[in-house]
């Protein structure tokens, strides 16, 4: 009876531990775990847009339209990340962020703000904002950035993105498919990781070019070079064995299609 | 002409031109005046001389001396006396020269008969004093125009300098230069006012102005988060599953649109902000650093039109202004030389100890210097660009006061910045 006993608590523990196993390796396999996200934003149209956006990738999203809620709201109840506009009717975001510090909570934080000045980005930055957008932002933009938060404080960074055939290692700045290391440029790099942190999207070419080069090129120009890049990838990853998942999409952008 | 020297030279002939006439009616008034008096005596003594002839001997006739000299005539041998006063020279021995006299002439019976009597008054001495009366006065009058107008000029020029200090100031005036427009208290009424008037119209104007400047930034401002809806919706309508190619393409180039939009609205934001100096923080900075990540960033475009980058720089060379500014200005005339290069064209980055040149190959263009900063001046109507790059150039330079040139040379067109 006794040994019976034992069996089945050392039978639970391996059990659990297994458990507890399959779900690290879970997490990895299913590239993140989704995340509870609130967002701060005056603006209701804006933020529901946001909200839909981020909905469909799985995330679990709630909005407050004024300083007072966000506050009672994170006073409330725990959150992986909060995306916050700096004007709001009744107060300033950058307070939230500085109280939400305090706490010493280590959520990922994103600002959104009308204002583009390098005084507001540095301030926004340095009270320990992840990253800093100007609206009008793509919500793929934001997305990729929310991912990104995900990987910092779900994994350390130390996370590996495996979809199909592919796996990524973002840290390593490394791609193998089917266990083959591929060779990418910086660019072709970034861009698989955008596409895949919006799998199943579709990415409109300006997206893809602000994320890439940011304010530094004018879009006509930046355009050409997309589709060289994503040229170039494609082959890359077709070479190696991997579908064909980067589809374009005439006269809009491009999509990274798994379904 | 100067308003002063206009007075002056006014003044000046019209007191000369009354004591011209003055000094000429003196003399005559003065002479009159003597006249008068010598008259007076001539009468006198004329009377004193007919009362002598008459209660008298013959002894008394003829007292003669140089001043009071007497002529006797029988009136028979004269065959017209001059009865009255007047003027006469009479060659006098002693002196050896004529001397002015004034004579009366009159008739009186004697013993009986008639004679015809002469006397004469010497106008030597009084002609010499009212010489040297009119001579005095004149010189006085003269002093005194002279110290007049020294004064009237000296206290004029004292009361014009803040006049003149005023037409300075608005001559200097700039209403960008952020300097306060301020004028000198005057002592006189007119002038006063005058700094009053202009100092309210420079107060309005600048409000109206930062008002002005206030709206577009406020304006711009606000375009972004109605951009920002639009954007936002348009992005999750291209999620949707049921649209059809051609309603995806409609909607992928409103997007593109508005996108367009909003980075116009960023970039005249940014103007406006240039304008009104919301850059205030200055740093040394290193260009070439700068120079390195900017031709970094935009590699691809430089690989692509296989453009042969190279670059000449002095070791010290440092630039005292916003790194943002800073960062924006040279990414501007980069991109704009990549822009305008031929396929395998040269740029040529030249940065020595107050300027920086940047250079590139490209077909002589007939866009006037001048226009060639303006806003919104493309060469083509291509939707490359938005055309305000240059002008953001120019802005920023404007601002630091650096001088900004064009010149096309060798077949290469180059942009100096001088600092």
């Amino acid at each position: 009876m006794n040994l019976v006993q034992i069996f089945i608590s050392f039978a639970i523990q391996v059990e659990i531990f297994f458990y507890f196993c399959y779900l690290i390796v879970s997490y990895n396999i299913f590239e993140f775990v989704y995340m509870k996200i609130l967002i701060i934003e005056d603006e209701k149209t804006l933020t529901d847009s946001v909200v839909e956006y981020l909905h469909e990738e799985g995330h679990v999203c709630e909005a407050v339209y004024n300083y007072t809620d966000a506050v009672e709201k994170i006073e409330l109840y725990e959150y992986d990340c909060i995306v916050v506009d700096i004007n709001l009717p009744d107060g300033s975001g950058l307070d939230i962020i500085r109280r939400v510090k305090k706490s010493a909570k280590s959520l990922g934080i994103i600002i959104i703000s009308a204002r583009n000045s390098l005084e507001n980005r540095i301030e926004g930055l340095e009270i320990g904002a992840d990253n800093y957008l100007t609206k009008p932002f793509h919500l793929a933009e934001l997305n990729a950035h929310l991912k990104s938060i995900n990987r910092r404080i779900n994994f350390d960074g130390n996370e590996q993105i495996v979809i199909n055939e592919i796996k990524l290692l973002p840290n390593n700045h490394t791609v193998f498919v089917n266990d083959k290391e591929l060779k990418l440029t910086r660019k072709e790099f970034e861009l698989l990781v955008f596409f895949i942190s919006n799998k199943n999207k579709v990415i409109t070419k300006s997206g893809l070019a602000e994320h890439l080069w940011g304010d530094y090129m004018d879009m006509a120009d930046s355009f050409d070079f997309i589709y060289t890049h994503i040229k170039n990838l494609r082959s890359k990853l077709l070479k190696e064995g991997c579908a064909d998942y980067i589809k374009t999409v005439y006269g809009v952008g491009y999509k990274f299609d798994l379904t | 002409m100067k308003l002063l020297t206009k007075t002056s030279l006014n003044y000046l002939s019209v007191t000369l031109f009354v004591f011209l006439f003055a000094t000429i009616a003196f003399y005559y008034l003065l002479r009159h005046q003597v006249n008068q008096n010598i008259n007076i005596e001539l009468e006198k003594r004329k009377s004193n001389i007919v009362n002598q002839l008459l209660s008298a001997h013959e002894s008394a006739a003829a007292p003669t001396n140089q001043n009071e000299k007497i002529l006797i005539t029988p009136l028979k041998e004269i065959k017209n006396p001059q009865l009255n006063f007047y003027d006469t020279i009479i060659y006098e021995h002693s002196y050896k020269k004529y001397i002015p006299f004034r004579q009366l002439g009159f008739v009186t019976q004697f013993n009986n008969a008639a004679y015809y009597i002469q006397i004469y008054k010497s106008l030597e001495e009084t002609d010499n004093l009212i010489i040297r009366i009119f001579l005095i006065m004149t010189f006085l009058v003269i002093l005194i125009i002279i110290v007049l107008l020294i004064t009237v000029r000296h206290t004029s020029l004292k009361a014009w300098s803040v006049f003149y200090d005023t037409i300075k100031k608005i001559n200097n005036y700039d209403i960008n230069s952020h300097n306060e427009f301020s004028l000198q208290q005057s002592e006189v009424k007119e002038f006063d006012d005058l700094n009053r008037v202009l100092k309210a119209m420079t107060a309005r104007i600048e409000r109206d102005y930062s008002n002005m400047k206030e709206y577009t930034e406020n304006a711009s401002h606000e375009l972004q988060t109605p951009l920002a809806i639009i954007n936002s919706k348009m992005e999750l309508l291209l999620q949707s599953q049921n649209l059809d190619e051609k309603q995806m393409k409609a909607v992928a180039d409103a997007y593109e649109a508005s996108n367009r939009l909003s980075k116009l609205n960023k970039t005249l934001l940014l103007l406006a902000k240039i304008e009104n100096r919301q850059f205030p923080e200055s740093k040394s900075i290193n260009p070439l650093l700068m120079i390195e990540k900017q031709l970094e960033s935009l590699e691809d475009l430089i690989d692509s039109k296989e453009i042969k980058v190279s670059k000449q720089f002095d070791e010290d060379v440092f630039i005292k202004m916003n790194p943002y500014l800073a960062e924006i200005l040279l990414a501007n005339l980069i991109k704009n030389a990549i822009r305008h290069n031929l396929k395998g064209g040269d740029l040529i980055i030249k940065a020595i100890k107050g300027e920086i040149c940047i250079s590139n190959s490209g077909p002589e263009h007939n866009i006037a210097k001048g226009l060639l900063f303006e806003r919104f001046h493309k060469q083509s109507s291509s939707q490359e660009s938005l055309g305000l790059g240059l002008s953001i150039v120019q802005k920023i330079c404007e601002l630091y006061n650096y001088k900004v040139d064009y010149n096309y040379e060798n077949k290469m067109h180059n942009f100096y910045i001088n600092f």
